[in-house]
């Protein structure tokens, strides 16, 4: 396994260099010339002129590159034209927001679509399966962004019972909880669907395996066979999709936070869009996309821990 | 352990060593009180007409016809048949592991004088499996649960157990590892206190089955149920696995229902055999009258289809046609369509078990004092 | 007599098993076993006959036949918006904003007054071009790289493609979609581009997978033998046994695709105003969402309409073509 480790840790950094290459192009291929769509109705020939010279806009291709992989390499992803503010600290800035929301949702799916799960399995006849099988429906019915509108609409307009905007007043956690459950909502409820039918899946099969037999020959109790000895082996395939989903909920917090305008990464790359703001745009999703190659390269390193299996591969 | 030459047959030499073992282990245990007296009571294991049906959809397999048999204490009973007589499914249905899909139509198990059929899952489990009765299976590579150390996996069985039999008991987690530790080393696992904390696909499967014998036997153990227990091992492993077998059921007095589709290993082992077909007994005696005087055609032509040296160079008997359908058995005896020595009664009627000599019983309707050598097949 | 509530799936003594299974099974030749006829092998007999077996297939499941019947409607709204579609989509009647469900106006109206229920005729339209053109686009180039990665296995231009693959794959979906468009402006061809770019990797790696498989089959080794081009081995051979995964993939990507599309023009980067999309119609309703709820509901509700048609259309694909689900 360490080998394996190894290779996979290292096919990441050529990976992470074409990432850039491609980051960086896409402002090179731009239409039209890119200092005046920055600066939009403010350009100047004395801006635009100022502009270029300082993101080197006037050297050609390979030399932007190098001042730009230069740059990155020193920590330094650009300023925003904006707000003149440090890409970076923006990020830094930003992202707890949406790691939090990435967190929370995806805990509370996993959490609650497992043991929904795994119920589902135990008592196939109970409601419970039913329910499983509807919450199954709507998460793969209704994608993340329509649920959070939808969400809105009924929690925030029709029935006002949580607050609709933003994050919360810093410190207080009874608030920030408040602005929490609506979002997280939004975005876990696909994932609870997805996961209660996966674990539903897997369980079931492993009840059917011969150890699951031999520990009823042996008289174990049906709960610790259920709650121990199944879903040990259930959650397997489990928990390497939601290794997996870390990457898919990203793109997911995107809406979530225009929607709820909760500040995040999300909502800074789409505003910076909107305001032709480029550094904060590559910046941003350099840094999304590195998390999601990082997330990716847990999720299959951490594969090995749940399974002792490949452990000793 | 065959000789050439020789044609299969019962080996009684073993047969009484067991219970010379066994005599002396259940004297050891309930000390000098006459223990004949006591055991000839009742007998271990008294199965009456079971019948029981698997559901598919709407098609209903009947898995076992009337089955009736008895055991003794200390004995081991071979069951023998090819694949789909019922054979499985009756180790099953006595410790009640059945799937949902099966029904049990008529019938009684008695268990020491108690109708398991009767007792709830809740009784089941507390009284009966893991330890009066337990149950082995025939792929010790899937038997384990992949992902806890033995040690977890035993201990938490003898815990559980622990419970059941002294309610409030506080035993530390130590006594418990060395009880598996021990268990372990009386399979004659190797440094079993190092190899406890692995996890099961650290062994190979002839050590997977030794751990599954030292979870299932125990000095209180009754009857073991051994489903092809050593059909999925290497031929080496196997014959080393029933040693085992034997030698801790003589040690701790316990029964074995040993269910095999290999005649070879029960001809070695067992005191008795039944030989069973499409869910129904066709014969049942001591392992020599009916390894050498088979009473019923089927039996003789299994005996019959082995390849031994004598046949060298001669064909292979295979017995004509394929194994009936549970669900659509023919009418009357169920082997009528492929036997030789078939009359227009075996067509009509079920056959029911004949008394042939002491002990030795055959569901035949042709007359069933003819030895072996009436029945040859062509 | 109180049983152990699930013991009901345990398995079953294979004894039963057998007795229950097909003992001949002339479909189980799965596709990969085939070996065509090679000198006189056309592709369009192959295609013919295979697609007449799977919509056989699919059909007797009843959740595919519910998918495929959503998805004909969903056709039909497409093609035929001018003639089913009672109002001008960009008609606006100002005197009758934000009214409610009506008999003329069967899902209300929005905030300028244009007929909802038009709106979300037309709306399919763009959803189910979007759908179609980015997933042929994806998925054509993805299989095709991915075949031609996979057929020349371990060399320089494998490893090129994979990383290729990889590159694109690294990035978050949305989020490289997102910024194509940006660069591009957004337009429906835009979008559609951005879309395909985003996903051919997935179809190249499913590609590339079966490749390795396929083309150790001796058909493939006789026909490199007898001389065969590599292009045209591809292209006969190797294309048409690795399809069954690429086209269950198919059916949930164009769910998918209608979602970004949705979440692109959402976010005023796809399709642009006044054209009726899904997701420019959640865009206004967010807008007034305190004033008009219909204005999200109905294009919600079209989307959830669209994903369950896909979904179930591809859950019945996905039973078919697998050939152990089949004969049950």
């Amino acid at each position: 396994m360490l080998k394996y480790t190894i290779k996979r840790i290292l096919w990441v950094f050529p990976t992470i260099i074409g990432v850039l290459i491609i980051l960086f192009s896409l402002t090179y291929l731009m239409p039209g010339d890119p200092a005046s769509a920055m600066l939009g109705p403010r350009a100047t020939p004395e801006l635009v002129a100022a502009l270029n010279e300082r993101l080197h806009l006037n050297e050609n291709m390979p030399v932007r590159l190098g001042y730009y992989l230069v740059g990155i390499a020193k920590g330094d992803l650009g300023t925003s034209v904006w707000s003149g503010h440090g890409v970076g600290s923006l990020i830094a800035e930003a992202l707890p927001h949406t790691v939090l929301l990435a967190v929370v949702s995806l805990g509370g799916a996993a959490f609650i679509g497992i043991f929904l799960g795994a119920f589902g399995a135990i008592r196939q006849n109970s409601p419970i399966s039913g329910v499983v099988t509807f919450v199954s429906l709507i998460g793969v019915a209704i994608p993340d962004f329509v649920a959070a509108l939808l969400l809105m609409l009924l929690f925030c307009v029709q029935f006002p019972l949580f607050p609709a905007l933003g994050a919360g007043a810093d410190g207080d956690i009874v608030d920030i909880v408040m602005h929490l459950i609506l979002p997280a909502t939004a975005l876990g409820i696909g994932w609870v669907g997805y996961l209660s039918r996966l674990t539903r899946e897997s369980m079931i099969d492993v009840l059917e395996s011969d150890y699951i037999r031999t520990a009823r020959a042996f008289a174990i109790p049906r709960d610790a066979i259920a709650y121990v000895y199944a879903l040990k082996n259930a959650i397997i395939p489990t928990i390497t999709v939601i290794g997996l989903g870390v990457g898919k909920l990203l793109g997911g917090a995107v809406f979530v936070e225009i929607i709820f305008s909760r500040p995040g990464l999300g909502k800074l790359i789409v505003d910076a869009v909107y305001a032709r703001d480029f550094p904060v745009v590559q910046g941003g999703i350099l840094v999304a996309t590195l998390l999601f190659v990082f997330a990716n390269l847990l999720a299959d390193i951490s594969y090995g821990f749940v399974n002792p299996q490949i452990q000793y591969d | 352990m065959i000789k050439e030459n020789e044609p299969l047959k019962a080996h009684p030499s073993s047969g009484q060593k067991i219970k010379e073992k066994v005599k002396a282990a259940l004297k050891k245990k309930h000390g000098d009180e006459t223990d004949e007296d006591e055991n000839a009571n009742g007998s271990l294991l008294e199965v009456s007409n079971l019948t029981l049906d698997y559901h598919l959809g709407k098609r209903k397999m009947r898995a076992l016809d009337r089955v009736s048999f008895s055991m003794e204490r200390g004995e081991i009973l071979g069951v023998a048949g090819e694949s789909g007589c019922g054979k499985s499914t009756l180790g099953l249905a006595i410790i009640k592991l059945l799937p949902e899909i099966a029904k049990i139509r008529r019938g009684e198990v008695l268990f020491e004088g108690r109708d398991l059929l009767k007792l709830s899952e809740e009784e089941m489990n507390r009284q009966i499996r893991g330890q009066k009765i337990s149950m082995i299976f025939q792929n010790p590579q899937h038997a384990l649960n992949p992902v806890f150390t033995i040690e977890k996996q035993m201990t938490d069985i003898l815990k559980v157990q622990e419970r059941y039999k002294n309610p409030g008991s506080l035993k530390s987690g130590d006594f418990f590892r060395d009880q598996a530790i021990e268990r372990l080393r009386s399979t004659g696992i190797a440094d079993p206190t190092a190899r406890i904390s692995n996890y099961p696909f650290e062994f190979s499967g002839g050590m997977k089955q030794r751990v599954m014998i030292g979870m299932a036997l125990s000095s209180g153990t009754s009857l073991l149920l051994a489903d092809e227990a050593t059909t999925a091992l290497d031929v080496t492993i196997e014959a080393q696995i029933n040693r085992l077998i034997c030698s801790l059921a003589a040690e701790y007095g316990t029964s074995v229902l040993y269910v095999s589709h290999n005649l070879g290993i029960l001809s070695e082992i067992a005191d008795r055999i039944i030989i069973m077909y499409a869910g129904r007994i066709f014969e049942i005696g001591t392992t020599a009258d009916v390894f050498d005087t088979p009473s019923h055609p089927y039996s003789a032509a299994l005996l019959e289809s082995l390849p031994s040296r004598q046949a060298r160079g001669k064909r292979l008997l295979s017995i004509p046609g394929i194994v009936p359908s549970l669900d659509k058995l023919p009418t009357g005896c169920s082997f009528h369509p492929r036997c030789q020595f078939a009359e227009e009664i075996c067509r009509r009627e079920v056959p029911k078990l004949k008394f042939v000599s002491d002990g030795h019983l055959s569901a035949c309707f042709l007359d069933v004092k003819r030895g072996r050598q009436r029945w040859k097949w062509i | 007599m109180q049983r152990s509530r699930w013991a009901k799936r345990q398995v079953v003594s294979s004894a039963v098993l057998k007795q229950r299974s097909n003992p001949v099974n002339s479909d189980a030749t799965s596709h990969s076993n085939k070996s065509p006829d090679i000198s006189g092998m056309r592709l369009k007999p192959l295609w013919g006959d295979r697609i007449k077996i799977t919509l056989r297939s699919v059909v007797k499941i009843k959740g595919g036949l519910m998918g495929a019947v959503f998805i004909s409607i969903m056709l039909l709204c497409a093609i035929c918006a001018q003639w089913i579609s009672p109002f001008d989509p960009n008609a606006q009647e100002i005197m009758q904003r934000f009214k409610g469900p009506s008999f003329t106006h069967w899902m209300g109206t929005d905030y300028l007054g244009r007929d909802i229920f038009s709106r979300i005729i037309y709306g399919c339209r763009i959803a189910v071009m979007v759908a179609f053109g980015a997933v042929s686009i994806s998925s054509i180039l993805g299989v095709f790289l991915g075949v031609i990665s996979g057929y020349n296995e371990g060399k320089k231009l494998d490893y090129f493609i994979i990383w290729l693959f990889d590159i694109v794959r690294s990035f978050p979906q949305i989020i490289l979609a997102l910024a194509i468009v940006a660069v591009l402006g957004p337009s429906l061809v835009n979008v559609v581009v951005a879309l395909a770019v985003t996903a051919f990797p997935f179809y190249g790696r499913i590609a590339r997978a079966q490749t390795l498989s396929v083309k150790e089959a001796d058909y493939v080794k006789a026909a490199e033998a007898m001389g065969q081009k590599p292009l045209t081995i591809i292209l006969r051979h190797i294309t048409p046994n690795i399809m069954t995964p690429v086209i269950v993939c198919l059916g949930m990507d164009m769910a998918t695709m209608i979602i970004w599309e949705s979440g692109l023009s959402f976010l005023g980067l796809g399709v642009r105003p006044p054209t009726a999309s899904w997701g420019i119609m959640l865009r206004n309703g967010y807008k007034y969402i305190q004033v008009s709820p219909w204005m999200i509901l109905w294009p919600a509700l079209a989307i959830s309409f669209a994903m369950i048609a896909f979904s179930l259309f591809s859950e019945g694909l996905r039973g078919a073509l697998d050939p152990k689900e089949r004969d049950r």
